[in-house]
């Protein structure tokens, strides 16, 4: 019995020790953001996202924080933080998802990925087309996708209105490195 | 009849000098400027940070994020993703990354010089922790190794 028990632990430990090995992480994964209108263009940068790739399978997470982002004015940061992203209750923006057919052999590919994106407390399935290079043995993944403000909940007050596109631009590129424990 | 008009005049610019003081130049500021002026509110080990956060991310983020911090701590890489230059801090656990620190435009120059394991300090912006903690703006100023 504590045979049994012990090989059970151990195959369980080994099985999570080979995840471990078909991973690759993504620390400083870029994000961006755009919306542009008649009125002012505002665009915002995330250097520092986290993004860890399961290729063996298929699977991807993404996480970054809020206040990252980098804007061209303080008021527009502030208003992003405070006012539509309300990051104190929010900090986080998540994306889980499924890269459909991957094939981790090749060098060059672009497929689907179907996920569920959270952003100001709202979970929502999407799905997003993304460009997956290989080289030497690491990806780099990028693309990018729109998402509606409305979606997520996001009041803006109607005098501002005009300044903020109804549709967001959302890039994204992250480079891959083996994840080393 | 002429005094009053003067002092009109003058009450009238000082209207417009403080409206343009409070609300024309903050539509205006960008806080992308260096730290370098501006005085950290703590000083604190990298390693210390990273378990702070790593043990209670809540209360961490209260404490640190939003704020500027000096963060000390010896150079694990520096690496160029996207045209920025970040440092990143050792770390004693292994589960975790270190800090990440984002390097301000202006202090790009000051990081052909330094090497791994060199011991620095960082003044920067906590965002707070993903699987590291995030400084961003920062500025930095080489130590003496001991």
């Amino acid at each position: 019995m504590n045979k049994i028990l012990l090989f059970l632990l151990l195959s369980f430990f080994m099985a999570d020790l080979s995840s471990a090995q078909n991973q690759q992480i993504a620390r400083q994964g870029q994000v961006s953001f755009f919306s542009y209108t008649s009125v002012e263009n505002i665009e915002a940068n995330n250097n520092q996202v986290l993004s860890i790739i399961d290729y063996s399978k298929s699977k991807i997470a993404v996480s970054m924080l809020m206040r990252a982002f980098v804007f061209k004015k303080d008021l527009m940061y502030e208003h992003f933080n405070e006012s539509y992203i309300e990051s104190d209750l929010y900090p986080k923006a998540n994306f889980e998802g499924i890269i459909i057919d991957f094939d981790e052999n090749l060098a060059s590919q672009t497929k689907i990925i179907k996920g569920q994106l959270s952003i100001h407390g709202v979970t929502k399935d999407i799905e997003i087309k993304t460009k997956i290079q290989k080289n030497k043995g690491n990806y780099t993944l990028d693309g990018e996708f729109d998402v509606l403000v409305k979606d997520f909940k996001i009041n803006i007050p109607p005098i501002l209105a005009s300044n903020i596109a109804k549709t967001i631009a959302i890039k994204f590129r992250f480079q891959y490195q083996p994840y080393e424990e | 009849m002429k005094k009053s008009e003067n002092l009109f005049l003058l009450i009238a610019f000082l209207l417009i000098a403080i409206c343009t003081y409070f609300y024309v130049f903050p539509l205006l500021k960008n806080s992308n400027e260096p730290l370098t002026k501006e005085v950290a509110e703590l000083t604190i080990d990298a390693n210390l940070l990273v378990k702070s956060f790593a043990i209670d991310e809540q209360k961490s983020n209260e404490l640190y994020a939003g704020k500027i911090i000096e963060v000390t701590g010896t150079i694990k890489e520096i690496t160029y993703y996207n045209n920025r230059t970040t440092i990143i801090l050792n770390h004693k656990n292994r589960n975790s990354f270190g800090v990440i620190c984002d390097l301000n435009h202006t202090e790009e120059k000051k990081s052909q010089f330094l090497k791994p394991n060199q011991k620095i300090r960082v003044k920067g912006i906590c965002k707070g922790y993903l699987k590291d903690v995030i400084l961003l703006n920062c500025s930095i100023e080489v130590l003496t190794n001991e």
